[in-house]
Parts: structure tokens; C-alpha cells; sequence
């Protein structure tokens, strides 16, 4: 029940916003930091909460809250969420950059300002309910609803060039769903021909035994949608625009959120539903990965816009979190959920940070600016720790999930390992050449004004939470570890089946058994 | 059995009787309103005849001398084309009232008679409740004709007065005649086709089984052509939008909803009592018509500057959106999937012109008159120039509009997200792979012209609120006008949303409520379609 009513509560403030804003200017802003704040509240309440820690035998047993109604018999589709430690882990990150998005940006929304808090909070409905849909229909219904409040964000308070990036975002991801709603619809029948039982519950639907090439299909329509998210390099080129038309606020939502339900959905659906077709795919799927690495990482340094280069080191970043998830080891999925959590963390912050850059100068750019230590030293101390931190400098959060994922993928795909290596390599070049351009150097003339504020206490503050948070998982991982541990061992050892039918289908694949002793 | 046959048929007796109750009252006592009031009574009692017979009826239906079958499915198709007649009445009621407003207020002394409208709408539902019970070649093809032929006046109706631009009569005239070129042909063809059927099988009722001979083949693909010519299927679709663009924007509603819808639901008994789908030529012909429409159809979208043309080259993508279940093998899921997308389909569609029609409406007394087309195209309210911006001047309105064109996207939330759903499930069911590539490729070309619309709405204005310089662009030369950006001009034309009637957003709110609420809880109108 907790569940629902952290999304009606989102969803009635997000209701709520117009009207109080039109009474009272700025409480729309007060009642979306009070919802948000009321939420996670909430949300961790489920920490608190008795539960039997047990190796969980089958899925049902696996989730500490659920909510299962029926919503259109027709189709046996019900509405069906429910949390676990890995859905926990995405709420929390939804939830706690949520809260980040508005507190950084204060003043930023000038115009329509009670619409927007109602389209940030719908955004942030849509992915609570995409992080805890355990039906397909229903996580599909959801993984849709967010993209529209996020299409206005960009279409309406976006920067000069909002219109072509939010419909090269929307069509992006629209038309990739719609494969991946094929695929879902396609799945269903095929386990009712089956089954002899028509339904979307993930749960009935990892049990269907589909030849190799159908599965192959199938997960093709998935993966594509996720990669779209992800995402994954050739259908990346909507991000780059995306992020960088999008209000600060958005576009901390799009990094630290809405991305991660790309690799969410691979974690949780993909890997599950479709083992055989995944480890047969995983050697393309990891060079991709690759792939994005290398070309985020490459094209992220030969950006003038900061917001451009940010946008394209996710690109970079993501590529890890694709390697991590089909490597099929347990150490570099841990460590690819690691990293969805610190990217979360560190690009917010850097989009938060650019977002204060550009309130100062009015610009993004690179050429633009110089030696801004001298001016501003909060606001650069906090680029500091946060490029150190997305370049992957050991004792921050990014450093520990990165390792992981390469110590994991190494002993099955050590070549394509090497490979993503230089990652860590170029990383430190793009944001070395951030550093070094923007914050150190002599300041230009021009650029230093009087009246050039440095971050007050408040946003130091709030840059800090972040910053604190990655190193606490740098330091010490483990909590973290432990949450999505659970999950992580369904997807390796099929736990997911029934007991009592389980039949070893991985007898073949050695790799992938020979590979649980990561942590 | 005659009273059993007649039983069956009143709704057709009630919608018959009601045209002549409506044209003797007309002859007698001349009034819009009074015309009005007797075409919602009939529908009303047409309505409930239906609802009382959906009660009484056996499950496999009544066949009423062979012409026509009265069964579940028929008399769901009956209580959609009123619901849609009904709707129309009420938008063209808002329509003529808007162009009569300035004429004298004795209504037998003008040129102008709103009454005939009513008399026409109620034939075109008398033609598509006929046709959607049609169990015989010759049923089907009288009440194919009852409605093309009663389009025709309908589709150049005009009233005069200086509230009716010129340019909108000459335009509706053109419409009207076009149509009737097209309709004509189509009605030859088809006729030839007919022939040829009966040639080969020595029968005009629906329930022989296919042949095999070259003959019936052929006469059935000249009949499909006939139809494909009526739905506006690619590549016989060249006629609707310049129909679509003229016609009075109700009429448009019309021909794009229930003139579509009943010839579809009359096709789908069609194609299953006949098992068209044994035939392989007939199965490529609709499939390639299909296909060609979804993807051809919603590239000629994605240029038009005119809303109307712009909806009516949706309306042929989302034609071809149905076949896709059509040719389903398994009779009842067929049924299923068509019926629910055609609901979406004709609310959504409704939906979106009713709300263009109310805008042309409240804008025509600030819309220059005379018989040459707009130059200024933010002017214009049929254009997409004059929508840029229009949720900041008219909130509602624009609101409505957004969640329509967002079903027609199909996007969640909405209704028109369930009948995609349902295309998706008959495409996979019956394993037509390329039909729903193009489907797939057709709604994502699809939405880049619904978005670009939503988003023009959506254009926020910088510039300072709405002075009134509206005499100004008249002064200045054109060419100026359109190097501005839109913008600037837009804020001189401010929307009038309380030159809406009542009537008219109450319409609007009951497609919205529709729309949004079988969008999020469609189980009820899944288990009404599953109960045909």
C-alpha cells in the first residue's frame, strides 16, 4: 500500500500545483519539495520494516511490499507493483535527485512555474511507477506516462533549440517502445499458446520456455528500447540534444533518473525473460558497450558546450553499466548497479553545477570561460569533486562500481575488458580538459563582474549531500551491495522458476556458472 | 414473423420515420432549433429501440429477409453511428447558429435553410445503420449509396449571410463535387464488381462460400476497390483532402467517423462470412492497401500546414491501422479488435474536429470575409499558424485538443492507446509480421506531425500580452506578415473561448471524459465488445 501512496501522493501534488501556484506564487514549489520529501519518507519506512531475510526461493517471496489488482481481465493484466532491494535502491535515486533537481535550481523557472513543478512530479510518478511494475503492460503504461510530462519539461522551459530536441527525444524513445510493445504483446501470446493462460505478470512469463530464435527476437524489441534509454551508441543521438536543451532540472531528472530505466529495464526484465537469448547476445551487447564507451568518451572531449560534454560522458558512462549487465557475473552486475547509483549522483551534480554556470554567464561555453577558480572557489571546489568523481577517482562512489565491473567481465571477455579500460583513460581526459579550461588558468578580463555571486551556503549544502553520498559508497559499498544482491542472484541463478520444476538451462554456458563467487 | 421481422428492424423504422416526421415539420413550421430537438428525439428513440433489442435478441441474430441481419455486433455499429450523429448534430448546430447569428431573426424570410442539414444526417445514419446490418450484396450497396448520395449536399452545404465567408461556400462546393466524381466512379466500379460476383456464384447473399473461380475473384477485387475508393484507402485516397479541407468542418467529422466506421464493420461481416481470407489475392490486396495507406498516408501527413488536411491524411493511416486486425482468421478477435479500434478511432476523430470546428467557430466574426483564400495564415483558423501558441490563449480548449491528438498518437492515458494495443495483439496473433512493421513505422512517423501540432500549441510567447493591434497587418504588405515570426502576429489574434456555446464545450467534455476515462479503465468497454 506504501507503494501507491507514494504515487498518489506525487500524483495529487503534481494535480495540486496549478491551482496553489495561481493563489500563492511559489508554493507550488513548496508542495513539490514537501511531496517528494513526504515520499522518501516514506519509501524508507520499508527500511525499518520487519522482514524475514531469507535466500528467496521463489519470486513472489522476493519483494517486501506488494500491491496486486486486477485492471483489465480481458487480457489477465493486473495492477501489480511491488519493491525490492534493487527497486528500493532506483526509488531512493528517483526520489533523493528529484528532491536535488528543485533544491538546486531556485529561481531558475520564471514562467508557468506551477506547471512545470506539475510536469516534474508527473516525471517522477511515471518512473516510480516504470522502478515497480511487475506487470509488462503495466511497467510499459508507465515507462510511456513519463515521457510525456518530461517532453513538455524540455518542449516548453527548455533553451533556444527545445523544439527539435524534444521531438527527436520523444521519437526516439516512442518508436523504440513501440518495438518493445510488440515484443511484450508477442511474449504474452506466445505463453498463452503455451500456458493456455493469457497474462503480463512477469512472474508467469519468465516461466515460458521459448525456443532460441524467438527469444532472440523478442529480446532484440526489449533491448532496443532500453538502449534507446541507456543508451547504448548508435541510437544515443537524441541525449546529447536532450540534455542539453532541457532546464537544469530536467535535465538533472534525465541524467540521474531516466536513464537508469534503461538499465533498469535490462536488469529486470531483459535478463530474466530471456537467459539463453541474453548470454548468446552478450558478446555483441558488451561491444557495444564498448563502443559507447570509447565514442562517449571521444566525442565528450571535442565539446565546446560543458552541457554537451556532461550529456556525452553518460553516453561513456552508460557503456559500463551495458557491460556490467550481460557480462552474466555477479560482481559486474553488482557493480553496473553500483554505477547506476554514483552516474546518478555525480551527472546531477554536474548538471546542477553547469546549470549554475550558466545562470552566472549566460553561456556554456568552453572558449567562454576561464580560470573561474579565482572568482568563484565554492562553485569550482564542487566541479572538482564531482569530475574527480565521474573520471573515476578511487574513494568515489564511480571508482568502486567501475572496478567492479571490469574485475567481473574480465575473466569471460578479458579482450573486450582492455577495451573498455581506456574508458577510465579518456574519462580523465575530457574531464582534466573541463577542469583545466573552465576553473584553472588565468581568468579572461571580461568575464570577472563584480556582481558575480559564488554558491551561497544553502547550495554548498546541497552539492555536499551529493558529494558525501558518493564517497560514503566509495568508501563502503557494502550496504548497497547488500540491497541488490538479492535480485542480482535471481537473474544468475534462475531462482526465479519454481523450485520444484527447476531444471539447470545453463548447463552449456559455463561461463556463467563458474562466475559466483564475485562477492 | 413479420412483426418478428419488423421487431428487428426498428431502429431503421424509427431513423426512416424520424425523416419524415422531420422534413413534414419543416414544411410546416420552419425553425433551426425545432429541426434540432426532432433529430435528437429520433436518435434518442433510436437509442433506446437499439438497447431494448440488444436485450431481446437471440445471440446468432435475425435475419430479415435475407437482406439483413440485426445481431449483436450490428446493433453496437447502430448505437456508435448515432452516438457519432448525435455529436455531429450538436457541432453543426454550433456551426450553422455561428454563420445565421448575424441574419434577420425571421427565419422563412432567408435564403438560408439550416433544416436540410438534419434531414441529410439523419438519411446518412438511416444508410449506416442499413449498411452495418447489410447480409446481402444488394443491402449493402443501397445503403452505401443512401450515404454517399445524401454526402453530396451535405459535404456543399452552405448557408448564406455575411457571417458564411465565400471562400468557405466555394470551397464546400468544390468538396461536394468532388466527392460526388469520386463516389460516382467508385460506385460504377464496385456495381461491375458485383456483377461479375454474381456471375460466377449465382448468388447476391453474404453466406456462399468462396470460390475459386477467376471471375468471383475478380469481381471481388473491383468491389474491394470500390470500398478502398470509399475508405480513402492509398492509393484511391486522393480525392479526401480537398473533400476533408472544404466540406463544413461537422460534415468532415462526419465523413471521416461514421461514414468510415460502418463501411468498416460492414466489411469485417464481409470478409468472415465470406472467409475472404482463404482467397491469397484478396488477402495481398488488403494487406498491400493496408500497408501502403499506414505508411503513405502518414507521410503526406507530415507536411500539411491545413488542419483539416492534416486530419484527413491521419484519418487514411488510421484506416489502414484496421486492417491490420481485419484480415484476422480467428473470427471473434477480430471482431474484438476492430470494434475497439474503431471506437477509439471515431471518438478520438471526433473529438479533434469537433474542437477545430468550435474554434473556426468562435473565430469567424474577426475572420475576413470575401472569396480569396487567407493570405495571412495566422489568421486563418484551419491553419496550423493560427494553433501556435493556443494553450497560453485558450487553456481548455488546448488541453482537450492535446489529449486528442495524443490519442490519436496513441499514447497511454488515452483510449486511442488500447485500440493500438488491441492491433498489436490481432497483428501478432495472426502472425502478419510486415503489416505491423508498418504499423510500428507508420506510428512513429505518425507522431512526429501530432507531436509537432502539440507542440505548436505549445509555443510559449515571450513577447507581451495580446495588444490589439488587429487592424495593423491589413496595412502592412504580406510579404512582411510572413517573414515575421509567428509569434508576433499571433498575439494580435486572441481566441475567444466564450463565443463557444455551452452545448459546444459540453460535447467537448464528454469525448475528453471518454477519452481519458476508458484510457485508464477500459475494462468496461472490453467487456461490452467481448460480449457482441
Amino acid at each position: 500500500m506504501t507503494l501507491l501512496l507514494i504515487l498518489l501522493l506525487l500524483l495529487a501534488a503534481a494535480v495540486l500545483c496549478c491551482p496553489l501556484e495561481k493563489v500563492h506564487p511559489g508554493s507550488s514549489r513548496a508542495l513539490a519539495i514537501f511531496s517528494l520529501l513526504m515520499t522518501t519518507v516514506l519509501l524508507f519506512g520499508y527500511l525499518w520494516a520487519p522482514r524475514v531475510f531469507t535466500v528467496p526461493a521463489t519470486l513472489a517471496d522476493l519483494w517486501w511490499d506488494q500491491l496486486n489488482w486486477a485492471w483489465i481481465p480481458r487480457f489477465g493484466i493486473r495492477f501489480h507493483l511491488g519493491i525490492d532491494g534493487l527497486g528500493f535502491l532506483m526509488l531512493a535515486l528517483t526520489l533523493g535527485m528529484g528532491l536535488f533537481g528543485l533544491w538546486i535550481t531556485p529561481g531558475q523557472i520564471r514562467q508557468r512555474v506551477g506547471l512545470f513543478h506539475c510536469c516534474y512530479l508527473l516525471t517522477i510518478a511515471g518512473v516510480v511507477g516504470v522502478f515497480t511494475a511487475l506487470d509488462l503492460f503495466l511497467f510499459f503504461f508507465f515507462w510511456e506516462v513519463m515521457l510525456i510530462p518530461m517532453f513538455l519539461l524540455i518542449a516548453i522551459w527548455g533553451y533556444e533549440d527545445r523544439t527539435r530536441a524534444a521531438i527527436k527525444f520523444f521519437i526516439f524513445t516512442q518508436a523504440s517502445s513501440l518495438l518493445m510493445l510488440a515484443a511484450i504483446v508477442a511474449l504474452a501470446y506466445l505463453s498463452y499458446l503455451q500456458n493456455g493462460e493469457i497474462t503480463f505478470s512477469l512472474q508467469h512469463l519468465a516461466q515460458a520456455r521459448l525456443p532460441l530464435h524467438t527469444q532472440y527476437w523478442l529480446m532484440f524489441g526489449f533491448f532496443i528500447a532500453f538502449a534507446v534509454k541507456l543508451p547504448a551508441v548508435p541510437l544515443h543521438p537524441w541525449l546529447p540534444d536532450a540534455h542539453t536543451q532541457a532546464p537544469t532540472a530536467a535535465s538533472i531528472l534525465l541524467a540521474a533518473v531516466l536513464l537508469k530505466t534503461g538499465a533498469y529495464g535490462l536488469l529486470r526484465f531483459t535478463l530474466p525473460l530471456f537467459p539463453e537469448a541474453c548470454s548468446a547476445f552478450a558478446p555483441l551487447a558488451l561491444m557495444i558497450g564498448v563502443a559507447s564507451i570509447v565514442y562517449g568518451a571521444m566525442a565528450a572531449y571535442a565539446q565546446q558546450d560543458i552541457k554537451r560534454l556532461v550529456a556525452y560522458s553518460s553516453v561513456s558512462h552508460m557503456g559500463f553499466v551495458l557491460i556490467g549487465v550481460f557480462s552474466g557475473n555477479s560482481t559486474a552486475t553488482l557493480g553496473a548497479i553500483t554505477l547506476m547509483i554514483a552516474h546518478g549522483l555525480s551527472s546531477a551534480a554536474l548538471f546542477g553545477m553547469v546549470g549554475k554556470l550558466q545562470q552566472r554567464f549566460h553561456s556554456r561555453n568552453i572558449a567562454e570561460m576561464s580560470g573561474l577558480w579565482a572568482t568563484l572557489p565554492r562553485l569550482s571546489a564542487v566541479a572538482l569533486v564531482f569530475v574527480m568523481a565521474a573520471i573515476g577517482l578511487p574513494g568515489l562512489g564511480n571508482f568502486v562500481a567501475e572496478f567492479l565491473v571490469l574485475v567481473g567481465s574480465f575473466p569471460s571477455y578479458p579482450w573486450l575488458t582492455t577495451a573498455a579500460v581506456s574508458g577510465v583513460i579518456l574519462a580523465a581526459m575530457y574531464g582534466l580538459r573541463l577542469l583545466q579550461r573552465v576553473f584553472f588558468g588565468l581568468p579572461h578580463s571580461n568575464q570577472v563582474t563584480p556582481d558575480m555571486q559564488d554558491l551561497s551556503r544553502r547550495e554548498l549544502a546541497v552539492f555536499s549531500c551529493a558529494g558525501l553520498l558518493l564517497l560514503w559508497i566509495g568508501l563502503y559499498p557494502q550496504p548497497l551491495l547488500s540491497q541488490a544482491k538479492e535480485w542480482v542472484e535471481v537473474i544468475h541463478n534462475r531462482t526465479i522458476e519454481n523450485p520444484a520444476n527447476y531444471t539447470p538451462r545453463r548447463d552449456g554456458d559455463s561461463r556463467l556458472k563458474g562466475s559466483e563467487a564475485g562477492y | 414473423m413479420i412483426v418478428q421481422n419488423l421487431s428487428a428492424i426498428t431502429p431503421l423504422l424509427i431513423l426512416g420515420g424520424g425523416v419524415v416526421i422531420l422534413m413534414l415539420q419543416v414544411a410546416f413550421f420552419r425553425g433551426h432549433r425545432g429541426a434540432l430537438a426532432t433529430t435528437l428525439l429520433t436518435l434518442i428513440a433510436t437509442t433506446t429501440s437499439c438497447l431494448f433489442l440488444l436485450r431481446t435478441l437471440p445471440t446468432q441474430g435475425h435475419t430479415v429477409t435475407g437482406l439483413l441481419l440485426v445481431d449483436r455486433l450490428s446493433l453496437f455499429y447502430c448505437l456508435l453511428n448515432i452516438f457519432t450523429a448525435a455529436i455531429v448534430s450538436a457541432i453543426g448546430f454550433h456551426y450553422l447558429c455561428a454563420r445565421l447569428a448575424g441574419q434577420s431573426e425571421k427565419p422563412h424570410h432567408s435564403e438560408s435553410y439550416p433544416e436540410a442539414f438534419y434531414i441529410l444526417l439523419l438519411l446518412i445514419s438511416l444508410g449506416a445503420c442499413t449498411l452495418v446490418s447489410a447480409n446481402h450484396f444488394a443491402s449493402f450497396f443501397l445503403a452505401l449509396e443512401l450515404i454517399s448520395i445524401s454526402f453530396y449536399p451535405l459535404l456543399a452545404f452552405s448557408v448564406h449571410g455575411d457571417r458564411s465567408p465565400l471562400r468557405d461556400q466555394m470551397l464546400s462546393l468544390e468538396s461536394g463535387f468532388k466527392y460526388l466524381m469520386t463516389s460516382a466512379f467508385a460506385t460504377a466500379v464496385g456495381l461491375f464488381g458485383i456483377a461479375m460476383v454474381f456471375t460466377a456464384s449465382g448468388s447476391l447473399a453474404f453466406s456462399t462460400q468462396p470460390l475459386t473461380s477467376d471471375l468471383y475473384q475478380a469481381g471481388l477485387v473491383l468491389f474491394l476497390v470500390a470500398v478502398a475508393l470509399k475508405l480513402s484507402l492509398v492509393p484511391f485516397h486522393f480525392w479526401t483532402p480537398d473533400v476533408y479541407q472544404g466540406a463544413p468542418t461537422p460534415v468532415t467529422a462526419l465523413i471521416a467517423t461514421l461514414g468510415k466506421s460502418a463501411l468498416v464493420a460492414a466489411l469485417l461481416k464481409l470478409v468472415h462470412t465470406l472467409q475472404l481470407f482463404e482467397l491469397p489475392i484478396i488477402n495481398l490486396l488488403i494487406a498491400t492497401l493496408a500497408a501502403a495507406s499506414m505508411i503513405i498516408g502518414n507521410l503526406l501527413a507530415l507536411r500539411q500546414q491545413n488542419i483539416k488536411r492534416l486530419l484527413a491524411y491521419s484519418s487514411i493511416a488510421h484506416l489502414g491501422y484496421v486492417f491490420v486486425a481485419l484480415l484476422l482468421i480467428d473470427e471473434r478477435f477480430a471482431r474484438e479488435a476492430v470494434s475497439a479500434y474503431l471506437v477509439a478511432y471515431v471518438l478520438t476523430t471526433l473529438s479533434a474536429f469537433s474542437i477545430v470546428s468550435l474554434v473556426a467557430d468562435s473565430e469567424l466574426p474577426h475572420t475576413p470575409g470575401g472569396a480569396h483564400p487567407l493570405q495571412d495564415h495566422a489568421r486563418d483558423p484551419f491553419q496550423r499558424a493560427f494553433y501556435r501558441g493556443l494553450l497560453w490563449r485558450a487553456p481548455v480548449l488546448s488541453i482537450y485538443f492535446i489529449v486528442a491528438l495524443l490519442s490519436l498518437a496513441g499514447i497511454p492515458l488515452t483510449l486511442g492507446f488500447f485500440g493500438k494495443f488491441y492491433l498489436f495483439s490481432a497483428g501478432i496473433q495472426g502472425q502478419q509480421w510486415w503489416l505491423l512493421i508498418a504499423l510500428i513505422a507508420g506510428s512513429a512517423l505518425g507522431l512526429y506531425y501530432y507531436l509537432g501540432l502539440i507542440l505548436d500549441l505549445l509555443k510559449r510567447q515571450d513577447s507581451a500580452v495580446a495588444g490589439d493591434n488587429r487592424e495593423t497587418p491589413e496595412k502592412k504588405p504580406d510579404s512582411i506578415n510572413m517573414l515575421k515570426p509567428a509569434g508576433c502576429q499571433k498575439t494580435s489574434v486572441t481566441d475567444r473561448p466564450e463565443s463557444i456555446a455551452l452545448s459546444g464545450w459540453l460535447v467537448l467534455l464528454l469525448l475528453t471524459i471518454l477519452l481519458l476515462g476508458f484510457g485508464v479503465y477500459p475494462s468496461p468497454l472490453i467487456n461490452w465488445i467481448i460480449a457482441l
